[in-house]
């Protein structure tokens, strides 16, 4: 196990260092810092001063081995925009998409499940095949057209939700949490619905279909036979088989909301790290793309390897040796 | 574990009910541009000169159009060069340091450094700065400079002591000034707090506490609107305005902007433009009426210039050519261009409004006389930095002068490309004009300010009228909304800066 974990985590590193390269090769093409830098009156030889001082001047591979060597010493430069430390800059922002992350997957995670249950015992009834039906709507309907369409219901006719922002919010340490009031989690209530539609949906089609496999095996019409209760067999003997596939596809969805939950976080000005993302990307900010990015592909790699150690707990016959 | 659950729910429980229900601040506002930082030299833009004005004060303000004192209570301008400064006493700094000349010294010295401030333009012209008493200041700059006072309301004092005494990265978020207001609290991405400064110089503001929300989503912007979140929203966009203005709840406020939408054209020789007959066909085959009331909805002003009616150089005899595409396509012909030609268009797709929307218009029109226009839109980060390398010859842009004088910008957008001397940075079609070049330059000396309006018209004229430079289209129109209920008195400023002590309720 312990090896395992060791080599997923070399390999990684190799990851990293390769999506590093992609986006500063991208960079060449996004557009110029020195623009963002230097004011709008600034004359051609004050934008080669600039260039100088940010070191721009230099060819691509001097910046990029010196990008590498301060990443290591876990300096991620300075934003272009707001002149800051990055690293500092994004971890600011990452509870509030953590919470948010974490509240939509759970939504997702649970409904998801308990549907997917209800929807596979009877597939033929009428109200299963509404929920089947409507769980494709939340397949293709884009998140940006749902989360205009929630603001509009529950913020601009019913005004029982808030459009925008986090509310009010407590600092607990360095943790910025909205969890803890009254007006931060009805503000949470819109965005995490809007993020945790697609994933509801993907995961309750998911349950349903291993459900629907599981329920005809043969150990099932024992478990059946042997007159245990419904809640037994479904749940332990039935559920517990599905949980694998389901239990992977959560894991990858909480890195990819966590990583890129851009567009629901411009829609509801969360301000969380998409919203930066964004907002940097517009203005060619590139230290923070380029640290933002390498952060993010180090999230899915832990999850992935969580979720790795997850499959053996579920499945004993699951070892890594 | 029923036990721990149970008192887990009663913290829980505890937490939520001793959450200080936190009053609404007295007034609320949605901005559609975040600020960048609290260094006030950090950004040259307006977004962030915005905020930045309520924090701090330049040694000048500009109020009701005017400029007028601030921390100087008055300045000399004995030669070309010289411009001296009698500062304000007893003014303090939100830390409670004492204002004098030593920290005017510093924050114009802070100017060059391109580490933390976009104004080296404006450090790098100064020459010396002279410290005579603790209230007299000298600055000298290293050529005339007509405008230098113009841009006085823009470069913020800071306190020497503290932005010495503190980190880089602290100095941009924590904001000392001797601003009307202090920065509470700033979480990035969601909102800035601001309290009165009651101990401020030109007495304590109307309004004790605003809070500042920039969404940058105009749907959402319009729904924290809607929804009575909000009592002020800035930059109502376009699309929605018919929506607002139909709400009985709300009010409008509309203002021409001071931003000019205009095509750039070059005239290198040999190419089509560089005859002047052909600058007037294009001129004249664009109906600019049409792209008001089609593509802009009605909100924009068309125009027969660039600057604004507020910017000296301003010239309110100039008249647009007429929308005539038969008179346009006698002229190509009798520029020996019958048969048209071909020429690229580029254009933004995410700076102005509708900037690509424009484009396309313009496209259409001079299909109709015979020019065949090849569209060449791309987002601003890579739009800019090519319209500066020069790889455009014909493009679409927007400009205001931020001194609200012409000089500046014509140096910077329409004088023939000089990298020694800084000159024509901006002029990305490297069009040149010996005419233009040399009544421009005689411009430097004139610092009496009307007979500098006089030149610069004439330069207006000549430019506009005579040489077609530039192809103007229309000014930009910014558009606020108001909770009627918030009963909130507020005055658009030219500049669309937000400052809050000139709001009241």
């Amino acid at each position: 196990m312990l090896t395992y974990i060791l080599r997923r985590l070399i390999q990684g590193g190799v990851v990293l260092m390769g999506v590093t390269l992609i986006c500063f090769v991208i960079f060449r093409y996004m557009g110029d810092p020195v623009q963002t830098l230097a004011g709008q009156y600034a004359t051609t030889a004050e934008r080669e001063m600039i260039r100088q001082a940010f070191g721009l001047d230099q060819p691509a591979y001097v910046q990029y081995g010196r990008f590498l060597a301060n990443a290591l010493q876990g300096n991620f430069g300075v934003s272009y925009v707001s002149r800051v430390p990055v690293l500092g800059l994004i971890l600011e922002r990452f509870p509030a998409t953590f919470e948010l992350a974490l509240v939509a997957v759970s939504l997702a995670f649970t409904i998801g499940l308990v549907l997917g249950v209800v929807v596979s015992l009877k597939p033929y009834a009428v109200h299963n095949r509404l929920i089947m039906a409507g769980s494709l709507a939340g397949i293709s309907i884009p998140t940006f057209l749902i989360g205009i369409l929630l603001i509009m219901v529950f913020s601009v006719w019913l005004e029982v939700l808030p459009p925008f922002g986090r509310g009010e919010t407590v600092t607990v340490g360095f943790w910025r949490t909205g969890l803890l009031t009254a007006d931060g989690l009805k503000h949470l209530v819109l965005p995490a619905a809007t993020l945790a539609m697609y994933q509801l949906a993907v995961l309750m089609r998911l349950t349903r279909a291993g459900m629907r496999e599981v329920l005809a095996e043969e150990f099932i019409k024992t478990a059946w036979a042997k007159g245990l209760p419904p809640f037994k067999v479904i749940f332990k003997h039935a559920l517990r088989n599905v949980m694998i596939p389901v239990v992977t596809m959560t894991g990858l969805q909480f890195g990819e909301i966590l990583a890129f939950a851009i567009v629901t976080e411009t829609i509801f000005q969360w301000p969380g790290m998409g919203n930066l993302l964004l907002t940097s990307i517009y203005e060619s900010d590139q230290p923070v793309i380029a640290t933002y990015i390498m952060l993010a592909a180090l999230m899915i790699l832990i999850i992935n390897i969580v979720v790795d150690i997850l499959y053996a707990l579920l499945n004993p016959k699951i070892r890594y040796d | 574990m029923k036990n721990v659950l149970l008192k887990l729910g009663i913290v829980f429980c505890l937490v939520l009910m001793a959450t200080p229900a936190l009053a609404a601040a007295d007034l609320v506002v949605a901005v559609d541009t975040p600020p960048r930082t609290m260094n006030p030299h950090g950004s040259d833009a307006d977004a962030n000169l915005s905020v930045m004005a309520n924090f701090f004060d330049g040694l000048l303000q500009l109020s009701g159009g005017e400029f007028k004192p601030a921390l100087a209570e008055r300045y000399e301008h004995p030669d070309l060069l010289t411009w001296k400064f009698f500062l304000r006493k007893g003014v303090t700094f939100h830390n409670g340091n004492a204002f004098d000349a030593k920290d005017v010294k510093f924050s114009f010295e802070r100017l060059s450094d391109p580490e933390v401030s976009e104004f080296t333009n404006t450090g790098k012209s100064i020459d010396t700065i002279e410290i005579i008493d603790d209230y007299t200041v000298v600055i000298k700059t290293k050529e005339p400079i007509p405008w230098f006072a113009n841009n006085l309301h823009q470069i913020f004092i800071m306190d020497k002591e503290s932005t010495e005494a503190r980190d880089p990265g602290e100095v941009g978020q924590k904001p000392i000034g001797t601003g009307a207001y202090k920065l509470v609290e700033w979480v990035k991405g969601s909102y800035l707090r601001l309290e009165a400064n009651e101990n401020y110089w030109e007495g304590a503001p109307p309004i004790k506490t605003v809070e500042v929300n920039p969404i940058t989503e105009s749907s959402t912007r319009f729904a924290a609107l809607v929804s009575g979140k909000v009592d002020l929203v800035t930059g109502v966009p376009v699309e929605l305005y018919d929506k607002v203005a139909a709400n009985p709840k709300l009010e409008t406020i509309n203002r021409p902007a001071r931003r000019a939408i205009f095509l750039a054209l070059g005239n290198a020789p040999g190419a089509p433009a560089a005859d002047i007959r052909v600058r007037k066909a294009i001129y004249m085959a664009i109906d600019e009426d049409e792209i008001v009331e089609k593509v802009m909805r009605g909100q924009a002003t068309p125009t027969a210039q660039v600057p604004d009616p507020a910017t000296i150089g301003y010239n309110p005899d100039l008249q647009r050519y007429p929308f005539d595409p038969a008179k346009a396509k006698a002229l190509l012909k009798e520029a020996g261009y019958e048969n048209g030609f071909e020429i690229t268009l580029a254009a933004p797709n995410d700076r102005y409004v509708q900037d690509a929307q424009i484009a396309e218009a313009v496209a259409k029109y001079l299909a109709k006389v015979g020019i065949k226009v090849n569209l060449d839109v791309k987002p601003k980060s890579v739009f800019f930095p090519e319209v500066q390398e020069g790889k455009h010859d014909f493009y679409l842009i927007g400009w205001l002068d931020g001194a609200f004088d012409m000089g500046r910008t014509y140096f910077n957008l329409l004088h023939t490309l000089d990298k020694e001397r800084g000159y024509g940075t901006w002029n990305g079609t490297r069009y040149s004009d010996a005419d233009i070049d040399r009544l421009l330059q005689s411009t430097t000396h004139i610092v009496d300010q009307a007979e500098r309006a006089k030149t610069l018209q004439e330069l207006n004229k000549l430019a506009m009228t005579d040489k077609i430079a530039w192809i103007p289209l229309h000014y930009q129109q910014d558009i606020y909304a108001l909770q009627k209920a918030a009963q909130v008195k507020f005055v658009p400023r030219a500049d669309r800066w937000m400052v809050y002590k000139e709001i009241s309720k």
